[in-house]
């Protein structure tokens, strides 16, 4: 199929107004999701999840990327409103943002946001449609051995970004690998830690896990402290950003999403490295860095740009290997499966019209991201005025409807309510939450190529190192591992020495 | 709890479940044929291999914590009245286990309404009759939407049925 005829087969599959009303609902919900203090984009897309089963694949998938794509640029806004970020890739914003709108320009930073989150975004989209194909078209290539290296890869690297410590990461992820081996074996269909239950034979429903993880842990922490989310609105002020202030940004804006590109498709980086990257890189090229941190428009645009590029960036490994880059992408890997499709190479060969559709759906998300987001700038107050004392019990209630529609079972629903809780001691004990999620997804996948691969090679090790593409994976994994360690110990040596100035 | 204290009682943690992983779980929960030549082939072998990791881990959490040193900075912001938190805490796990309880016998939408209900009371909502109101409209909106949009089979229950 060439080109034109790929492209023509997306437009076909989304030129009709159910795809488009998806995705501009699906921005519309990510922006007041992310714009809500104490929800973010995930739990923004965990919770519309459910709603997208009855949809056709296309139109539920557009419609959660719409939720990405708005939650991610959503969360600025109470960033640079109420010192709060909505989602974590916009802590960087707040260095510049709030300082701004206590100078009364927080309509200016809003702005610029959103002009620097929609640039970013568009970037962002087209190195997904210029580096997933090609990146596709050489994981075909792929066996077993090759999909364990890379697969273990990933791995190395969720765990050492996840959250400042190494080794919570690396519990976290650990403890999501073994969860993923309730259920039967793959290969001589044994239980596994199944308790005689049939409703565990299949494993632990992945929606009912990530449900329990990112939204019933939000609803326990309002329990323990229900007043922790009450903080003042900044006005949006007179000022409003220019093109002038665009002009002027232009090239930090550029830079940032390039950061953003280049760090969202390595999977397990995310978004705020990318955006304090990002923001870090236009101070030290700025001629007015002096002003960074103290209210610097070019501040703002920096670091919208870093987290607003990685948003299509970290689709490239979803689509092209199947591996998710981020913990929104393994939500979004878990739409995929529910409407029986498996992202990775293949995809680029049996569903060539759905990844074309989903390109064009996602240079139009620019757009509307554009428009919805100047609407929900004048409409915050509205947002940030809606209870959280309310909003928790209606996400419960949510929930609890969501996950019992994926199969039907009760079940699922105590599940949910379990991992709840496990999710509420992971908070509770600073251990993050997403290597958990991404290890229990990469879990199967991973102990399946493993046991593939030996069954193949009649248990020669040697099969895991059979090529080039698996040496560059390992080499890749033990350059991680020295780079993680390196800096956990560079860490803890500095806070040895200032507590020895101290 | 101190950054110090988190680190040695997770790793404590990690050692005890890596233990009882290996001599309790393991043996006792997964089953494995007899004819199985190879160990890496298995059933068993991945779980030992993730049970020896969190092992690992444990043992990597407590060395790290036991030389950091204390520095007596809380890691969690403390609530503003412990013992009355602690108590909406088992409130919502009460809501939990009484809500898994009741859906299979009054059905989702009343169980959701009374959850609804008890959650808002639970986090002290300032607007109760908001709460009341919203605890009846979103379980009837998510009723109509699941089972007549996307076709799911809510449960109904053994004495009010929806249509």
């Amino acid at each position: 199929m060439s080109f034109i005829d790929s492209l023509l087969a997306g437009l076909a599959l989304v030129g009709n107004i159910e795809a488009f009303l998806a995705l501009g609902a699906g921005v519309a919900i990510g922006v007041i999701g992310g714009a809500i203090p104490g929800m973010s984009a995930t739990m923004a897309v965990a919770l519309t999840l459910p709603f997208t089963f009855a949809m056709q694949p296309i139109t539920g998938i557009l419609l959660l990327l719409g939720v990405y794509k708005g939650g991610i640029f959503g969360g600025s806004i109470p960033a640079i409103l109420i010192k709060t970020p909505g989602t974590p890739a916009s802590s960087a914003t707040i260095l510049d943002g709030y300082p701004m709108a206590e100078r009364g320009e927080a309509g200016r930073a809003l702005g610029m946001a959103l002009w620097a989150s929609c640039t970013a975004d568009l970037i962002s989209n087209l190195a997904l449609i210029v580096f997933a194909g090609w990146l596709a078209s050489f994981a075909l290539n792929f066996g077993p051995p090759e999909f364990f290296t890379l697969i273990l890869f990933s791995l190395t690297i969720i765990a050492g970004v996840s959250g400042d410590s190494l080794l919570r990461g690396a519990l976290s992820a650990v403890l999501g690998l073994l969860l993923a081996t309730i259920g039967l074996d793959l290969v001589y269909g044994t239980n596994r830690f199944t308790f005689g239950s049939p409703d565990m034979m299949g494993g632990l429903n992945f929606i009912a896990v990530l449900i329990g993880l990112f939204a019933i842990p939000e609803i326990l922490a309002m329990a323990w402290n229900p007043t922790a989310h009450l903080g003042k609105t900044r006005s949006l002020g007179n000022k409003w950003v220019t093109f002038a202030d665009y002009r002027r940004c232009f090239r930090s804006i550029v830079r940032g999403s390039m950061i953003g590109v280049f760090l969202g498709s390595i999977p397990g980086i995310g978004a705020a490295p990318s955006a304090f990257l990002s923001y870090s890189e236009a101070r030290r090229k700025s001629k007015n860095k002096a002003n960074f941190g103290k209210g610097e428009v070019e501040g703002v645009a920096a670091s919208e740009a870093g987290n607003n590029g990685v948003a299509g960036a970290t689709l490239i490994p979803l689509l092209a290997l199947g591996v998710p880059g981020d913990v929104i992408t393994a939500i979004i890997i878990g739409a995929f499966m529910v409407h029986g499709l498996q992202p990775g190479p293949m995809m680029f060969v049996l569903n060539v019209d759905i990844i074309y559709g989903l390109f064009i759906g996602l240079i139009v998300s620019s757009i509307f991201l554009f428009f919805i987001g100047t609407a929900a700038i004048r409409g915050f107050k509205y947002v940030a005025d809606i209870p959280k004392r309310l909003l928790i019990p209606s996400v419960l209630v949510l929930c609890i409807y969501g996950v019992f529609a994926v199969n039907n079972n009760i079940f699922d629903v105590g599940v949910m309510f379990a991992m709840g809780w496990v999710g509420y001691f992971m908070m509770r004990y600073h251990i993050p939450a997403a290597p958990f999620l991404i290890a229990f997804i990469l879990g199967p996948l991973l102990e399946d190529n493993f046991r593939q691969s030996m069954l193949m090679s009649g248990n020669d090790w040697m099969v895991l190192f059979r090529g080039p593409i698996t040496w560059f994976f390992w080499t890749v994994t033990i350059i991680t591992v020295v780079a993680i360690i390196r800096a956990g110990y560079r860490a803890a040596r500095n806070i040895g020495a200032n507590r020895l100035k101290g | 709890m101190t950054n110090r204290s988190v680190q040695l009682q997770l790793g404590l943690g990690a050692c005890i479940a890596s233990l009882f992983l290996i001599f309790v779980a393991i043996p006792g929960w997964v089953a494995s044929p007899t004819n199985v030549r190879n160990i890496i082939l298995s059933p068993l072998f991945w779980p030992y291999v993730l049970a020896g990791l969190t092992g690992l881990t444990g043992l990597g959490l407590l060395a790290v914590g036991w030389f950091t040193e204390e520095d007596g900075v809380p890691l969690n912001d403390a609530a503003d009245k412990p013992h009355t938190a602690w108590l909406r805490l088992f409130g919502l796990a009460a809501i939990m286990v009484v809500t898994m309880l009741l859906l299979p016998r009054i059905g989702m939408v009343w169980t959701s309404m009374l959850a609804f209900v008890a959650t808002a009371f639970t986090v002290r909502t300032r607007h109760p009759i908001a709460a009341v109101i919203c605890a009846i409209v979103i379980p009837l909106v998510l009723y109509a939407f699941f089972a007549h949009v996307a076709g799911v089979a809510i449960p109904q229950g053994h004495f009010v049925r929806l249509p």
